[in-house]
């Protein structure tokens, strides 16, 4: 049993009054256990949804490349993750990178890195919401998938529901969490073996497209998918920037480290395992939907990919349950984007970085409902922009916001990977286990992803797009989803430093006042400590 | 020593009623009041910091103002407060049961039929989950 400080002093009471009364506060339940923190890590990057969403752009990148790049995109994503898992340990602060970009380099950083972060929530909604009004249109009557109107204002429903669902605190209990999970997971495998086994005796599908008839044949799967020989370093860039996307919110497993039964244990073994499963669903579920019937066939059905590589491996009561895969996983995953994004808004205007009312929470329901409702107005009205401007035009914006997002997850990751080294430089040295946790693996993790970002913007910028249709105002359609919001992050922080001029008179921590995370109480001080000596008198 | 009334507080002000009654037992029984506050925020997203601190003061202020309530009524009984990170139902087992409580009293509590069915409601689950017997109060209409 979790010790209850000062149940002890209950003998000598004084008897007098309600005046004694002692209150104790979070007794840390510490009650998740192997099993829920793994469900939680792999719901979390909702391998149904990232595929159906991600795996048509990456065999439009990479082709029958597509199973190496899953492997590969891993390796930054993995890395990260141990920076999450130090940093939460010195802060476990809802505002995550926000908090440990100002402990590292100071509030501008930890602003923008907390607005990267939010961005990458915000560019994702349109295109959770569009899976998930399409899937269901597809699940009820297939011949209205087309009627955008139609699956439009289901995607607006789904973001208001799953709002409302964040805001009220509605979760579903463990059980049932994995009962859906394991769902997921046998429906992708069921598919990704038949769409193999298929691949290897052969299909061929004909498809009228303007008039012409369009073969696609599958191709035998072969090992060397697996290997990065043959592709460009553009290609792999360009493949790593989608499936930096397909990981996304694996992490979630190593951040709920406080919850866990056995913290010291748990949230590392539970990385682990997750990791096995995530890399087995991809691998298998790549090889098969690239095989079945070729990468041009994925790229070429990119919106819809995983339900039209699996109408064709699977028989028709399957590919229902196909789609419900697909549907549950978006949800899951529309509740790790909400999240974390109003949760940082809430860390952010907390701590005097942003309007106080971001922080505000709802007393009944206990979560951020300013922020929930902003979030999510605004995601509504981004939905509406990006469906207009893409069906009246030529513009690829719809397909471009999973690169772009794959773009501000690399930048706010990368950030995220530098503070960790920076902030521990004290204690990278003392141990080779700090040295490979806290100091190599993050800055890994961290250069990879800054490498991807800059080499990302540097091909789009030099590619030749004219007449692709993938060009807004001169600019490459994914480099401006990505890069301009993000750089309406710097007016916008410095109207806040204007405003709230507090927060920005913090420090970054001081090297010396950084606690060992092995150490008896690995906690930092709290944020606000460290200010600039001006102000710190008055 | 054990033998304390536990009672859930809820922050629809469930419990208020509940607490109130079982001021009145344990001021006969000659026993301590223990108020619990149980509370979760989701995690699949990190919940510490700024958002546990708040969700901790309006813990402080509902049960103060249960207190109050108390110690009006009956001024002998001592009344201690744990807010709980955890599900309702699950904090105050966790707590009656670390205290070996005497008895957990609930009030009804704000879950419609529909929230109950699909969710549990906390009554339910303490009855056949509780360590102690239990205890559900009507909440006052005011």
């Amino acid at each position: 049993m979790q010790g209850i400080p000062g149940n002890d002093d209950w003998g000598v009471m004084s008897s007098e009054s309600s005046s004694s009364t002692m209150v104790d506060k979070g007794l840390k339940g510490g009650s998740l256990g192997l099993v829920a923190v793994i469900v939680i890590g792999v719901a979390s990057t909702a391998p149904g949804y990232s595929l159906a969403a991600g795996i048509g752009g990456i065999g439009g990148e990479v082709g029958v490349k597509a199973p190496f790049i899953m492997l590969f995109a891993f390796v930054p994503m993995g890395c990260i993750a141990a920076a999450f898992y130090y940093l939460n340990k010195a802060d476990p602060d809802c505002g995550t990178n926000f908090t440990w970009g100002v402990r590292a380099f100071g509030p501008k950083a930890g602003w923008l890195s907390g607005w990267g972060c939010i961005i990458a929530d915000l560019v994702i909604m349109p295109n959770l919401a569009g899976i998930s009004g399409q899937y269901l249109v597809l699940l009820v009557h297939e011949e209205w998938a087309n009627n955008i109107y139609l699956t439009t204002g289901i995607g607006i429903l789904f973001i208001i529901a799953m709002c409302w669902i964040c805001f009220t605190g509605i979760e579903l209990s463990a059980r049932s969490q994995v009962i859906l999970l394991g769902t997921e997971v046998v429906v992708l495998a069921a598919f990704a073996i038949t769409a193999i086994v298929k691949a290897f005796h052969g299909v061929t599908k004909t498809v009228t497209v303007d008039g012409a008839d369009k073969v696609y044949k599958s191709v035998k799967p072969s090992l060397s998918w697996l290997s990065p020989s043959g592709v460009s370093t553009t290609a792999i860039t360009a493949g790593l920037v989608l499936a930096v996307f397909v990981y996304w919110g694996w992490d979630t497993c190593v951040s709920v480290n406080e919850e866990a039964e056995d913290s010291s244990r748990t949230p590392g073994l539970a990385a682990i395992m997750s990791t096995f499963i995530l890399l087995g669903i991809y691998l298998v579920t790549s090889f098969g939907s690239v095989a079945l019937l070729g990468p041009e066939f994925l790229a070429d059905n990119s919106g819809e990919a995983i339900s039209a590589v699996g109408k064709v491996a699977l028989p028709n009561v399957f590919y229902k349950f196909l789609l419900v895969a697909v549907l549950t996983s978006a949800a899951a995953s529309c509740q790790t984007t909400i999240l974390p994004a109003t949760r940082t808004m809430l860390s952010m205007g907390s701590h005097g970085a942003a309007p106080k009312k971001l922080a505000r929470i709802d007393r009944r329901h206990l979560s951020p409902d300013f922020s929930t409702w902003l979030f999510g107005g605004i995601s509504v009205l981004w939905y509406i922009v990006l469906v207009v401007v893409s069906h009246n035009t030529s513009y690829k914006i719809y397909d471009a916001s999973i690169a772009a997002v794959g773009l501000a997850i690399s930048v706010y990751y990368g950030v995220s990977g530098l503070s960790c080294i920076w902030f521990y430089r004290r204690h990278i040295f003392t141990s080779v286990k700090n040295f490979a946790l806290i100091g190599f693996l993050p800055a890994l993790g961290g250069v990879m992803l800054i490498f991807v970002f800059i080499r990302t913007i540097d091909d789009k910028i030099s590619a030749d797009h004219s007449g692709d249709g993938s060009v807004i105002l001169g600019v490459d359609t994914t480099l401006f989803i990505g890069t301009a919001l993000l750089v309406l992050g710097v007016p916008l922080m410095l109207w806040c430093k204007a405003k709230y001029p507090a927060f920005f008179n913090f420090k970054a921590d001081p090297k010396d006042s950084v606690p060992d995370p092995y150490g008896e109480n690995a906690l930092a001080k709290p944020l606000g400590t460290y200010t600039k000596e001006l102000t710190n008198v008055g | 020593m054990s033998g304390e009334i536990v009672v859930g507080i809820g922050t629809d002000g469930s419990g208020t009623a509940a607490a109130l009654y079982a001021a009145t037992l344990a001021s006969r029984m000659k026993v301590g009041l223990v108020l619990v506050f149980g509370y979760e925020s989701s995690v699949l997203a990190p919940g510490r910091g700024p958002l546990e601190d708040q969700i901790e003061s309006i813990g402080d202020e509902l049960t103060a103002v249960v207190r109050s309530a108390i110690a009006e009524a009956h001024p002998d009984v001592r009344v201690d407060v744990e807010l709980v990170r955890d599900r309702p139902a699950e904090s105050l087992i966790k707590v009656a049961d670390a205290r070996s409580a005497e008895m957990i009293v609930v009030g009804h509590g704000g879950a419609g039929p529909l929230r109950a069915a699909l969710l549990g409601s906390t009554t339910y689950e303490l009855v056949h989950r509780g360590p102690a017997p239990i205890l559900v109060v009507p909440d006052s209409d005011e």
